[in-house]
């Protein structure tokens, strides 16, 4: 295990989860300074990744979990007939690999959609911190728990255009979680992407954009989409209206 | 109009410059554009979550004979199997280059040049509709754009009928000049009755929109010789008219080299050309729309001009803004995003590019994102009366008086000269700012300092 030692990490490819600016959403929530410095001991750099390079491929072995660190990327599968399905898709502080945790192996691939870097958590380490560590423990499961909804409410019986509506609206309140503003997203995704995870087809999500835009609820300019009303757009989703 | 323009104003600013059919200019295109790059570019784009609609463009380049004047890519041939077989491989790059876009995207836009576009026959023009229909999604409404450039010696009633059948609804006709004395000199010598019975015919037929091409400063113009030919289109009553001045070219244009600079009428005449024209034009129910574009009410592009969406390509003035265009055939260029890629000007490295199934580009540029910004700028000036500093700036996210300061200050002189008015917010064209568009235009150019100004380009008027 070359990787198990802190000491044998070279030191640029050391992250410190004392100095993330993400560690609010990320593992260390809530965790102590001196606690912190025990994830810092264990924590490892990877990238950056461009655009279509794969982190980890469906079947590899599972030896950590990721946390985005910066840009995103998607979890995926390939079924028998090469058809893909996109499972989710991972903004900075998101953890992934969490399906690995029982087969310990892969079930998704995971793949950068823009420049994007990572931070692994070798999974045998972290859980022996997170014995000692409460906080850390309750953090790995308000995370699974989280990755566990969001399949669950994916592909709610509702109409297409419900399905696209909280998808926006769920990016916008994972954006504004990370303190970016609610209303710019960057999809960094291409929509045949979003098709799948929603199981639309490409030409319904640009149908769909372009009636919210002449509706005045978004404005699309390429890939920056503007919330214009954001609570039109959660009605639409039949989301209740948060006021923000 | 003209009454407000001081000559010696225009004769002060009647230096050779770039026309911004598109920025930068086709000059500084570089080879290194290759066919990964441009369908790396098509991918992106068909992955917008809202992927632009389309613009074609199809370049036949046929002549049966060469108009002296013209610096365009084209094949003097009236050997039908050279053709036939530029044909043949022009349709394996239409359903080429439709295989690589999604098809939800819908062409608004469709333009035949050349060359004669005409000088193919009813069937084989139907046979390119068809392919074009197989391979992209085109629009079937009226808001459509689709023309066709029309040689009036190719052409008669019926095979208008038969363009119209096709899914053309506009149509621009070559006029270029009616004197015999200028048709002798330009080598395109046709019948002046004919050619406006065209112009007639097309109104008749139903087409939305009936250009007529004219060019000032050809060989043998004189006065009275162009008072006549303006007289004539005005009775004939087009929806628009381009006014082009001849750019004599002759190191550029080998056939140009047919027309002996004795034969041009001399600056000061073909400037009074240009006014009288200007003149005739604006007082007779036509507004000027860019630089050298007339439209009267009813023809769409006076429409697109008074809702601020005309735009500036390859071809002139359009009324669609924000497509990406696919150019095919002969050195055609095409842009999607931020890319030009200019097919092959070569016609055997054409047809063995496409038979060996690849797309024959050559040549382009990638925008950098300040090429994206003055792009913006240049074609706003280059479009309409009016810039919004504002606007510019929210759009790119620059402050638009710190980013261009120094195009600012060389705006001065023409501020001064009475070109172009400036306030904090903006600035806006004066008439003979909207004649010297590409004076206003050319201090935004970031490429022009370090190209010098000589040579290259065609005078300004």
């Amino acid at each position: 295990m070359a990787r198990s030692g802190a000491d044998s990490i070279p030191a640029e490819l050391r992250q410190k989860c004392s100095q993330c600016s993400l560690q609010e959403l990320c593992l260390p929530r809530g965790l102590h300074v001196h606690d912190l410095e025990r994830l810092d001991s264990l924590v490892l750099c990877e990238g950056p990744h461009h655009a279509g390079d794969v982190l980890v491929t469906a079947g590899d072995r599972f030896r950590a979990l990721y946390a985005v660190r910066s840009g995103s990327y998607k979890s995926h599968t390939i079924d028998y007939e090469g058809r893909e399905q996109i499972w989710g898709f991972h903004l900075p502080g998101e953890l992934m690999g969490l399906d690995a945790i029982h087969p310990e192996h892969h079930l998704c691939t995971l793949t950068a959609l823009d420049t994007a870097t990572v931070c692994a958590l070798p999974f045998e380490k972290l859980s022996e911190i997170a014995g000692e560590l409460p906080k850390l423990r309750s953090q790995i499961f308000r995370m699974l728990g989280k990755s566990l909804s969001e399949q669950t409410t994916r592909l709610r019986e509702e109409s297409a255009e419900a399905r696209l509506a909280g998808f926006l609206v769920d990016l916008s309140a994972r954006l504004r979680e990370r303190g970016f503003s609610e209303r710019d997203l960057h999809l960094s995704m291409p929509r045949r992407d979003i098709a799948n995870y929603l199981h639309l087809t490409a030409e319904t999500i640009s149908r769909l954009l372009a009636r919210f835009q002449s509706d005045s609820l978004i404005a699309v300019d390429h890939r920056e989409i503007h919330l214009l009303d954001l609570s039109k757009l959660m009605r639409r989703a039949h989301r209740e209206v948060v006021e923000t | 109009m003209s009454t407000l323009i001081d000559p010696e104003l225009i004769r002060r600013y009647d230096l050779p410059g770039p026309r911004y059919t598109s920025y930068p200019t086709a000059r500084h295109f570089q080879p290194g554009i290759t066919e990964a790059i441009y369908r790396e570019a098509v991918m992106a784009s068909n992955e917008d979550p809202i992927p632009v609609d389309l613009s074609l463009y199809i370049h036949i380049p046929f002549c049966h004979r060469p108009c002296f004047y013209c610096g365009c890519t084209r094949i003097i041939t009236r050997h039908a199997p050279r053709v036939t077989r530029y044909l043949e491989q022009l349709h394996r790059e239409i359903a080429l280059q439709g295989a690589g876009i999604d098809g939800d995207r819908i062409v608004r836009q469709l333009h035949l040049g050349g060359g004669t576009p005409t000088y193919l026959s009813d069937a084989e023009l139907e046979s390119l509709m068809l392919a074009l229909r197989r391979a992209f999604t085109l629009d079937p409404g009226p808001e459509r754009e689709f023309g066709i450039e029309v040689d009036p010696r190719t052409i008669d009633r019926s095979r208008l009928a038969h363009l119209l059948a096709l899914g053309f609804n506009r149509v621009s006709f070559g006029i270029q000049d009616l004197d015999p004395l200028v048709q002798r000199a330009i080598n395109r010598v046709q019948d002046p009755e004919h050619a406006l019975a065209l112009l007639q015919d097309a109104k008749d037929l139903g087409f939305a929109s009936v250009n007529a091409d004219l060019i000032y400063g050809l060989p043998g113009q004189t006065r009275e010789s162009f008072q006549t030919l303006i007289e004539a289109i005005l009775g004939a009553h087009p929806g628009r008219i381009a006014l082009y001045g001849y750019a004599h070219l002759p190191e550029q244009f080998p056939f140009q080299r047919q027309i002996p600079s004795a034969w041009l009428p001399e600056p000061a005449i073909r400037l009074e050309l240009f006014l009288t024209a200007l003149e005739r034009f604006t007082t007779s129910g036509y507004r000027l729309i860019g630089m050298d574009h007339f439209a009267r009410d009813g023809d769409p592009l006076l429409d697109a001009a008074r809702a601020g969406s005309l735009q500036r390509n390859f071809q002139g003035y359009s009324t669609y803004a924000g497509l990406d265009s696919i150019a095919l055939g002969l050195s055609a260029i095409s842009r999607v995003g931020s890319l030009y890629a200019q097919n092959t000007k070569d016609e055997d490295d054409y047809l063995a590019s496409i038979r060996a199934e690849r797309l024959p580009i050559r040549m382009g540029y990638r925008l950098t994102a300040d090429d994206v910004i003055r792009a913006d700028v240049i074609e706003r000036i280059m479009c309409h009366e009016a810039l919004d500093f504002d606007a510019i700036g929210k759009r790119h996210r620059i402050r638009f008086q710190e980013y261009f300061a120094p195009a600012l200050v060389r705006l001065k002189t023409l501020e001064d000269d009475g070109l172009v008015e400036r306030s904090s917010h903006g600035l806006l064209l004066r008439p003979a700012g909207r004649i010297l568009r590409r004076v206003v235009a050319a201090p935004f150019d970031a490429y022009l300092p370090r190209e010098g100004r000589h040579g290259h380009y065609s005078r300004i008027i």
